[in-house]
């Protein structure tokens, strides 16, 4: 039997052997091989390029400094601040991209694909782009800005500025993780709902959103890491002052060339906070409805 | 009672349904029977208000539900039509235990919880699953599931009941026993029922009547052995599996009615109007009988015995699927019993025989 099976392959080998030179067969098989370690090199390298500077950040820091820096008011302002504003611009970013995700993914409508597109806009704008534009809406000079000077409302400068900077850059994130799930929901359970209850607010609020809540708390929780790092549009539109506008990014900024382990302290506490929500995320995609036990 | 009038719908400017009509009458269960694709589950979403219509009416109980007055144009909503809906794919909502699912609609309904309550539990009773309140829908088999989403959709006390090929989130090896499940649930629930299959003997087994689905409307309307004793379009005959022959009528011999099929000559009891026209004929695989060459005739009466090879032969159950060459191809099906007989394989030479009632003849209309 094993003598019957093996023979059609020697002589597949050998015919093999007669046909390709032996030659070009050693060769073909060493680019074969360093092609291999190549890929090896290039994961490697990438690697390194991202985690280096990562872990050089670690390095640098005097952990017998730490407890200086967090009585340091720059350092303390900046944490509050930045965890004050984000929250509230996460909070922001869901009452506005989840209502609008499920309108967006479940009704059609004349021009829905521009006012898509222009939804996801903040995603791939500068952020100093993303600035200026907020200033010519809300400053005083902007579009908006004579009825809220009328109303005694001055944004730029203060820590509202901060909030609407953010919520801008990290809302869309949300909007397009939520609609995502909107849109993948499954037609017959939603249809079901529908045809059980009359309304609309009570099938969204028993079906729709609990089924995606997945995608949502993801999606929230992109957001609001991306409004804690937003940097450009902040510093544009809101300024750095120390305690009203001076975020964490833009602390790290000032602190610089000033007091090091400062900066270095708040880069820590943000790249934790951005490691645990992306561990989060990926431990929420692969969580399945039916899946526990 | 439900009556679908000249209904229309296009998806992107694609046609599916062309002035479709239809009738339901109260407390029948309707099959509606097409091949996959034909427009069944649009038809149904047009009925639950699921999807608008173009144009047409939609009465349920005499009571315009989605259409055009005189004076204005109405559409409930899909909650406001009182129908029930099962879904073809398993749709009981995931998160929620199985007595919240059949609760569903009533705490819509803002009923007292007392009253949910006992809702529930008696759809529980009826569909003999009390026992599994409190269990999630992952943790059932998909004959349970669509149990439970029968009884989800029963519980806001439909006039109506729309299921969309039920059968088919039911693991197969299971499917005969849930059919028969399902037609006694059905049967005992004494309201109107369209049930969307594209199954031959599913239709045949649930259905009071059958509305065979074609392209765009309803070919046919009829209970199940009219439709299958006497299709009205070649269409019809195609998708119902029997033998269907496009040909001319030539004239009457002994009160038959001689017609011509690709140079066969055949005797069919029909009507005379029929004579001279480009016609129909169908047979059913079942009427057919085989016999070795030479074999006596039975009657001296005109009929229809012609030579032909054995060119395939697919063994079922109990039957085989046979094909035998006439001058054109023609399916019997044959117990296997007749089949080992006779000592019959492919390529043998046979005598076919059919009885002049048996072929049933019209004019062609598709052409």
């Amino acid at each position: 039997m094993t003598q019957s099976v093996s023979d059609p392959k020697q002589t597949n080998l050998t015919e093999l052997e007669n046909t390709t030179p032996k030659k070009l067969q050693n060769f073909l098989t060493l680019i074969d091989k360093s092609a291999i370690i190549i890929l090896g090199l290039i994961v490697i390298t990438y690697f390194i390029f991202i985690t280096l500077p990562v872990a050089s950040i670690f390095l640098n820091l005097d952990p017998t400094q730490i407890g200086t820096q967090l009585q340091n008011w720059q350092v303390i302002n900046a944490i509050q601040l930045s965890l004050y504003t984000s929250a509230i611009a996460a909070l922001l970013a869901f009452t506005l991209a989840v209502p609008s995700a499920y309108f967006m993914a479940t009704r059609g409508f004349p021009g829905k694909t521009i006012l898509d597109t222009i939804l996801d806009l903040p995603i791939v704008l500068p952020p100093a782009v993303a600035g200026i534009a907020l200033l010519y809406a809300f400053a005083p000079k902007g579009i908006l800005g004579p009825t809220l000077t009328q109303l005694g409302i001055t944004i730029p400068g203060f820590t509202i500025a901060v909030i609407l900077a953010q919520a801008f850059v990290a809302s869309p994130f949300l909007f397009r993780a939520a609609k995502t799930g909107f849109e993948n929901q499954n037609r017959d359970i939603y249809n079901s709902a529908r045809i059980l209850s009359g309304s609309q607010i009570h099938v969204f609020f028993t079906v729709s959103l609990p089924l995606n809540m997945r995608n949502i708390i993801s999606g929230t929780l992109m957001a609001w890491t991306r409004a804690m790092g937003e940097f450009g549009a902040t510093l544009m539109f809101a300024g750095n002052l120390p305690g009203e506008t001076a975020t964490m990014p833009l602390t790290i900024y000032t602190l610089l060339y000033s007091n090091q382990t400062g900066a270095i302290l708040l880069s820590i506490i943000l790249i934790a906070l951005s490691f645990t929500v992306l561990v989060i995320v990926k431990l929420l995609e692969q969580k399945r409805f039916g899946a526990k036990k | 009672m439900i009556q679908l009038d000249q209904l229309t719908k296009s998806f992107n400017k694609k046609l599916v349904l062309k002035d479709l009509s239809l009738q339901v009458n109260n407390k029948e269960i309707l099959c509606l029977l097409g091949p996959n694709g034909c427009g069944k589950t649009t038809l149904l979403n047009l009925i639950s208000g699921l999807t608008p219509q173009d144009s047409g009416n939609i009465c349920i109980n005499n009571q315009l539900v989605s259409g055009q007055t005189p004076t204005k144009k109405i559409n409930l909503k899909p909650s406001e039509r009182k129908i029930g809906y099962v879904f073809q794919t398993t749709s009981l909502f995931p998160h929620m235990r199985v007595e919240d699912n059949i609760a569903y609609g009533l705490k819509a309904l803002h009923l007292s919880n007392n009253e949910i309550k006992t809702r529930t539990n008696s759809l529980l009773e009826f569909i003999d699953l009390s026992e599994y309140a409190k269990y999630y829908p992952h943790q059932l088999s998909g004959g349970q599931k669509q149990r439970i989403a029968i009884a989800r959709s029963l519980a806001t006390q439909p006039h109506t009941l729309l299921l969309d090929e039920p059968v088919s989130a039911v693991d197969p090896q299971l499917r005969e026993s849930f059919r028969t499940e399902l037609k006694n649930y059905l049967r005992k629930l004494e309201i109107t029922v369209i049930y969307v299959t594209h199954n031959l003997s599913e239709a045949y087994i649930m259905a009071d009547r059958i509305a065979v689905m074609g392209k765009k409307h309803i070919e046919q309307t009829g209970h199940p052995p009219e439709i299958f004793d006497n299709p009205v379009s070649s269409y019809v005959a195609r998708f119902l599996g029997l033998n269907t022959y496009t040909g001319r009528a030539l004239g009457i011999h002994d009160n038959l009615l001689e017609i011509e099929i690709n140079g066969i000559h055949l005797y069919a009891e029909a009507s005379t109007k029929l004579t001279e026209k480009t016609i129909v004929t169908t047979i059913k695989p079942d009427n057919i009988t085989i016999s070795k060459l030479g074999a006596p005739q039975l009657s001296d009466k005109p009929s229809n015995s012609i030579e032909g090879t054995i060119t395939e032969m697919v063994q079922m159950r109990s039957t085989a699927q046979t094909t035998i060459n006439i001058g054109f191809p023609i399916h019997a099906r044959l117990q296997i019993n007749t089949i080992k007989e006779l000592g019959l394989s492919i390529g043998d030479k046979v005598q076919v025989c059919f009885d002049p009632q048996s072929l049933n003849v019209f004019e062609d209309t598709d052409t």
